[in-house]
Formats: C-alpha cells, sequence, structure tokens
C-alpha cells in the first residue's frame, strides 16, 4: 500500500491534468458571432514541417486580407472587411504529420466537430486522397493548394478543386523545354535519369515524366527511388552517376532535397540538366540554406518574388503579409493554399450565402480573378482540376529563380551544361 | 472484483455512447481504444505471456491491411474473403520468418524481427500488384456491412471494433487458461526449465507468433477499413510496430487488461494533445505525449496494472495474472 503523502500527491496530479484539460477545452471551443471557420489539415511537424507551416501562414495571409481592409484594387475582397454583411474566416489549423490516417481523422474532427465550411489542405498527396474522400462522402468542400498527384483530380469527385499544375502539366512542359533545347540550341539531351521519393508524390511524378520524355523520344536509363527521410542518397546518386544520364527529374521533398543537392556535389558529378518538380526546390528557406550549392538546378514553379515583380503585381502586397510572417516571401505551393482561401471566399461572396451546394456550384461552374496566380484567374473542370494553371521553369542563380521557359516568360538565358562540383 | 464492475461500466457505456454521439471525434476516439487494444492484445500473446519482443508486428498488420484492401481495391469486391486471406496468410507468413529468428534470444530476437519490418516496407514500396508507393484508396461506396465502410457516422465501426475487441480478448482469456498458456509464461519465465519439464519451446513460440500474427492482421484489416486508404509507410512502418510494444508496456505486459488499460490512456492522450495543441505546429502535442509517457514508465515500470496494484485496486494481487 501507498502512503497518504503519496496518494496526495497522485490527486494533486490528476487535479492539475483535469484542470488542464478544461483549460484546452474552453479555449477549443471559443466561438463568435457571424464566423465561418476554415479547416486546415498541413503537416506541421514531420520531415516537411517547414512547408506545411508555410502553407498554413499562406492560409492566415489570405485569411488576414479578407478579415481586413486594404486599398487594393487588383485584389478581390480585399477592400471589403469581412464577407457577405460582415462574416469573418476563422482558420481551425490542424497537423496530419505527413500521415494519411491522421489526415483522415483530423477531417472528420474539423467537418463533424469543429462545424468547418471547408477544408483545405493537405501538401501531400497521400494525404489529400484520404482526407478529401472525407469531405466527398459528406458532400463538403475540399481545396487542395500544393498537392500535386494528377490523380487526385482523376477521380471523378464533385466537391474536391485542386489550384496548382499537377505533375503531369509540369511533365509536358519539362519534355517541351528539352525539346526546345534539342532542337534550338543543340543541347544534345537524349538520355534522362529519375531521381524520387518513393512515395505518392514522387511515383506519380516519375510516372508522368517517363510518359512526357517517350514523346520526345528520351532514353530512360536510370530509374531511383529514394525512402522519404533518408538519411543517406550515395548509393542512389552513385546509381545515378554511373547510368550517367544527359538529363535528370528530380521529386525530392524538404529535408530531402537538401540531402540529394549536397550528395550530389560530393559525388562530383551531375547531368548537363536537372530539373524539379515541387517544393525542395521552390522552397526560400531550403535554398538559403543550401548557398551557392543549390544553384544551377531547375525547376517549375507557379510563383516566384521574381516572377511577381514582373507579372503578379497585385500579389506583392499579400507578400508582405507573409513576409511578416514567416520571414521569407511566398512561393510556389503557399500561393496556391492563399489562392484556395481566396478562390472560396470570392465564390461565398458572389453566393450570397453560406451554403455549400451554391458555392461548390459557383467553384464548378465560375471564373475567378486571382492575383496570386500565374495566370491571373481560377477556373475549374469537372474533377476539380484548375484549368487555368500552369508554371514556369525557372534556374537558380546566386539565390535567384531566373525564368528560362515559356520563351513569353523568360528573362535570363540558361546555363547550360550543369557544371559539375568541382566547376562549381 | 472492483476492476471487473469497473471494467464492465466501462464496456456498458461504449456500447452507447456511439449512438449518441453519432460521428464526433469521440466516437472516433472510442474506435480507435478498441482497435489498438485489440492490437496491443495480439502483440501480448507473443510479448507478454511468451516473453519474446518482437517489433515486427507492423509486418502481419500490414499483411491484413492489404488483405482487405486488394480485395476492395484490386479486384472491386468486398473485403471480407481479403480479410480471412491476410489474416492466414499473416499467421504463414509469421511462422515462416519466425523459425529461424526464434534460434535468437533476447535482444537478438528483437533486433531481428526490426530488420522484417524494413524489408518488408521496401517490398511493398516496388511491388506494383499490391499498389507499390502509390497505395491503394478505397471507391466512394454506399455505408453497408457489406462493404464494411461508413461515413456518415460511427456506429458501424464502433460495433465492428467491439467485436474484433471481444474476439481478440476471447481468443487470449482462452488461451490464458489452457496448457498453452501456462506452456507459453513457462518460456517466458525460463526456457531452459520449461524444456527440461518437457516443454516444446519452438512450438510454443511459433503457436504464439501465428496466433498474434493472425489477429494483428484482422486489426489491419480493419485499420484500412477505417481509413480508406492502404500504403506502405501507414502500416509497414517501425512507427506502427512501436505502437503495438508501447501501449502493451504502458498497460502492463503479460496482463489480461493492461492491454486495454494502455489504449485506453494513451490513445485518447495522442489524439486530445494532437487536437488542442498541433495547431501550434511545433510538436508540441508531440513532445507532450512523450514527456507524460516518460513520467509515467519512470513512476511505475509495470504500467497502469502496476500502478492499481500499487494503490491496491488489484485485491492484493500484484497485476501478474489479471
Amino acid at each position: 500500500m501507498v502512503s497518504r503523502s503519496a496518494k496526495g500527491k497522485v490527486l494533486k496530479a490528476l487535479g492539475i491534468a483535469a484542470l488542464f484539460a478544461v483549460i484546452l477545452t474552453c479555449g477549443a471551443s471559443f466561438a463568435a458571432d457571424k464566423v465561418i471557420k476554415i479547416g486546415t489539415i498541413f503537416p506541421l511537424t514531420g520531415p516537411v514541417a517547414v512547408s506545411g507551416q508555410n502553407c498554413l501562414a499562406a492560409v492566415q495571409t489570405a485569411a488576414d486580407i479578407i478579415n481586413g481592409k486594404y486599398d487594393w484594387p487588383d485584389f478581390p475582397l480585399a477592400g471589403k472587411e469581412g464577407l457577405l454583411d460582415g462574416y469573418k474566416i476563422e482558420i481551425v489549423a490542424a497537423d496530419h504529420q505527413g500521415k494519411p490516417d491522421i489526415a483522415k481523422s483530423e477531417a472528420e474532427r474539423l467537418f463533424n466537430q469543429e462545424g468547418v465550411f471547408a477544408v483545405i489542405g493537405c501538401y501531400n498527396s497521400s494525404s489529400s486522397k484520404p482526407a478529401s474522400a472525407v469531405a466527398e462522402r459528406l458532400k463538403k468542400i475540399f481545396l487542395c493548394g500544393a498537392s500535386s498527384s494528377a490523380e487526385l483530380t482523376e477521380r471523378g469527385f464533385n466537391y474536391f478543386f485542386r489550384t496548382a499544375a499537377t505533375d503531369g502539366i509540369e511533365s509536358e512542359e519539362f519534355a517541351d523545354y528539352i525539346d526546345y533545347l534539342n532542337k534550338n540550341k543543340d543541347a544534345g539531351i537524349k538520355t534522362i535519369g529519375f531521381l524520387y521519393e518513393n512515395s505518392e508524390f514522387g511515383k506519380h511524378a516519375a510516372e508522368e515524366g517517363k510518359k512526357a520524355v517517350a514523346e520526345i523520344g528520351l532514353e530512360v536509363v536510370s530509374d531511383v527511388p529514394f525512402t522519404v527521410g533518408a538519411t543517406n542518397m550515395n548509393s542512389e546518386i552513385q546509381t545515378l552517376k554511373a547510368a550517367a544520364p544527359d538529363a535528370v527529374f528530380g521529386a525530392a521533398l524538404g529535408g530531402d532535397y537538401s540531402l540529394m543537392v549536397r550528395t550530389m556535389k560530393q559525388s562530383n558529378w551531375a547531368p548537363k540538366i536537372f530539373i524539379n518538380y515541387c517544393t525542395g526546390y521552390q522552397s526560400p528557406a531550403i535554398n538559403k540554406e543550401l548557398g551557392s550549392d543549390g544553384s544551377f538546378y531547375m525547376g517549375g514553379m507557379g510563383y516566384s518574388p521574381e516572377i511577381a515583380e514582373v507579372y503578379m503585381k497585385g500579389a506583392l502586397p499579400a507578400q508582405e503579409i507573409y513576409r511578416g510572417k514567416t520571414g521569407f516571401p511566398l512561393d510556389s505551393d503557399s500561393s496556391q493554399e492563399a489562392v484556395c482561401l481566396h478562390v472560396w471566399a470570392q465564390a461565398i461572396e458572389t453566393a450570397g450565402a453560406v451554403d455549400t451546394e451554391k458555392v461548390a456550384q459557383l467553384l464548378r461552374t465560375e471564373t475567378f480573378p486571382s492575383p496570386l496566380s500565374l495566370s491571373g484567374e481560377v477556373a475549374f473542370s469537372p474533377g476539380g482540376q484548375n484549368n487555368r494553371a500552369f508554371t514556369v521553369i525557372t534556374q537558380l542563380a546566386d539565390g535567384q529563380y531566373k525564368t528560362v521557359f515559356p520563351l513569353d516568360y523568360a528573362d535570363s538565358e540558361l546555363v547550360y551544361p550543369f557544371p559539375a562540383g568541382d566547376k562549381r | 472484483m472492483f476492476i471487473w464492475l469497473g471494467l464492465l461500466a466501462v464496456l456498458a457505456a461504449l456500447a452507447v455512447i456511439p449512438g449518441a454521439i453519432g460521428n464526433r471525434f469521440y466516437a472516433h476516439v472510442l474506435v480507435l481504444v478498441l482497435l489498438y487494444a485489440s492490437m496491443a492484445q495480439s502483440w501480448n500473446i507473443l510479448g507478454g505471456y511468451c516473453g519474446q519482443v518482437s517489433f515486427g508486428h507492423s509486418v502481419f498488420f500490414g499483411i491484413g491491411a492489404y488483405g482487405a484492401g486488394m480485395a476492395m481495391v484490386t479486384y472491386r469486391g468486398v473485403p471480407w474473403p481479403g480479410i480471412i486471406a491476410g489474416a492466414l496468410l499473416a499467421a504463414a507468413v509469421s511462422a515462416l520468418i519466425s523459425w529461424p529468428c526464434f534460434k535468437l534470444r533476447g535482444h537478438y530476437f528483437a533486433i531481428a524481427t526490426f530488420a522484417i519490418v524494413e524489408i518488408f516496407g521496401r517490398l511493398f514500396l516496388v511491388w506494383d500488384w499490391v499498389g507499390g508507393a502509390l497505395g491503394l484508396d478505397y471507391p466512394i461506396l454506399d455505408d453497408s456491412w457489406k462493404y464494411f465502410l461508413w461515413s456518415s457516422d460511427k456506429t458501424g465501426y464502433f460495433t465492428g471494433a467491439a467485436l474484433l475487441f471481444a474476439f481478440v480478448f476471447g481468443v487470449v482469456r482462452f488461451l490464458e487458461k489452457r496448457r498453452f498458456g501456462y506452456y507459453a509464461r513457462a518460456v517466458r519465465e525460463g526456457q531452459e526449465t520449461a524444456e527440461s519439464l518437457g516443454v516444446d519451446s519452438m512450438r510454443v513460440k511459433l503457436t504464439a507468433m501465428a496466433i498474434s500474427a493472425f489477429l494483428a492482421a484482422l486489426c489491419g484489416a480493419f485499420f484500412a477499413q477505417y481509413n480508406y486508404r492502404v500504403d506502405p509507410p501507414m502500416v509497414l512502418s517501425l512507427d506502427m510496430s512501436m505502437k503495438f510494444v508501447l501501449i502493451t508496456i504502458l498497460g502492463g505486459m503479460g496482463t489480461f487488461w493492461g492491454p486495454l488499460l494502455g489504449a485506453a490512456v494513451l490513445i485518447p492522450l495522442q489524439e486530445y494533445t494532437r487536437t488542442y495543441l498541433s495547431h501550434f505546429g511545433a510538436g508540441v502535442d508531440q513532445m507532450i505525449y512523450g514527456i507524460l509517457i516518460m513520467f509515467m514508465m519512470i513512476r511505475q515500470p509495470k504500467g497502469i496494472m502496476g500502478f492499481l496494484a500499487e494503490f491496491g485496486l488489484l485485491g492484493g494481487k500484484d497485476g501478474g495474472d489479471i
């Protein structure tokens, strides 16, 4: 048996725990009048936490703009405080930790418990799939910014809307560019290798890439998947080096991208051209950390500060609010998450009511102005893909994203071929 | 007597709560408690009663999940044949891979089971027949027992989880009072001594592993049906294996009610810390979750059953055979 004092201590501990639970519960159940709750599900912890946190900051930036009043004529809803007759947007954030089962249960919680009107997420395609299936089953709106797996919009869902370009769209653009270089610049690119994370995103990107390069007659000489969250990529890079492809398409997120770049440098080898899908390349935080090692890599981008300066001036004030939250400018992925909220807000304003069916119908049929999108507008096809989405191909040089393709947008000449480690 | 009445009250409450709260988050937590208690109990057969600490149970869990997933997605049918096939396959695979591993003892056996998870995880990532890295995504179907899928409320899943829980705990209760149960505990307490008394330790361990794997696979099938998706990182991971072990140790290894108590503490802790703290985005929920586990294990290494014994709530028993 234990002493009375020991029992007292345990009871005290239980009391503190109960108080803690009550405080948390009260905090979470706070609600104001005239509030529309929007849920977000991003990987706020785990291997791609930085990207997930940036995505959340971008959604909060869009909410701040819509809830506040700004004299920005190029930014719809900025000039009006709130939505409809004074509704404010409240963001309810959730963390899926990069795990699809948690994304699914958080989607259920947000809809059923928190009563959110719509959910924005989930960054990782593998998490977006089950979370959006929850929304579809409940006939609730799910907006997806950065998840690039083309499969997401091939499921015939009615309540799913994605603003970003798919890896299928990017693959075609990459292949077009290589074809252009071969035909017009005598680049001599005949073989290609794929280096990708072995996940829904990486595998799908590689499959789309292989289809696209087959159209221009490139031979795939190396196909190298790696484990997400890898601690060592020496064997993968050596495999690639042994096959010595002229071009490499890469698909690596967060810390994996940094590791890939550093291991490439150590191997003292580089293909003639290295083009990346998605975020590792696009993240200003990661590229700041990589410094000059990140130079000469290329990738598809729907947004960069340099592009915004020329083609998306309406986005620049929003970028400053975002910079205040994160210390970095908007990037390609986070900007798309902000677009999700902005487009949804325009739809609800047009609908004139907090009505899921009316808003979903408007999202399916209308075209929305979008200063945060490169095309300047958003319109969804059946299945939910933004048919106005497109990206440009950029190359990093001295920490700046230089646009090289399409030619209409190009502001720089490509540095070609990619200098190997000892020549950089 | 106290604990039995208490657990009866808890189970009675569990039976009515989901109907009362529909599709609320509480119902989700209850379903997970029952699922993870069943998972931990399946592991407890081998790790607790037989004393063979395995970190490879996510492999059997994963095979069960893929059995259901492939029946639903690859073959566009109902999950039931896949669930049975997956469970039987998991039992067969467990016996096959355990045969050489059981020649190892203690830490060496545990390390070998770690490696098995890595092997299966990587195999399934590149195996196109099982969906590879893309995984298997369930189609949108009507809520029904036929497909064992529900979206409008949790009552179906709760009933399924309660049945799974009753089956797994029933099997263990049945086994622990039979000769096999005594043999298993004899092997745990001293393999050489047990063998000197005529116990075929290899046979006992293999049987424990096969039964344990069969039940773990049933839990895996439930997990896939519940999440509408299965992919290798979700099920064939060390993270998942650790859940089997952690819940059992927290509740009380080698005890009958330990897995339920472990799940009843750990799962709500995991779910509610994430719910209320994850939006800070700094992993605060995971830190608090970890600190609380550390505190409990330092305070009472025998787990919650040890706590109950310490406070005299087990009628003078030490929790070892309860």
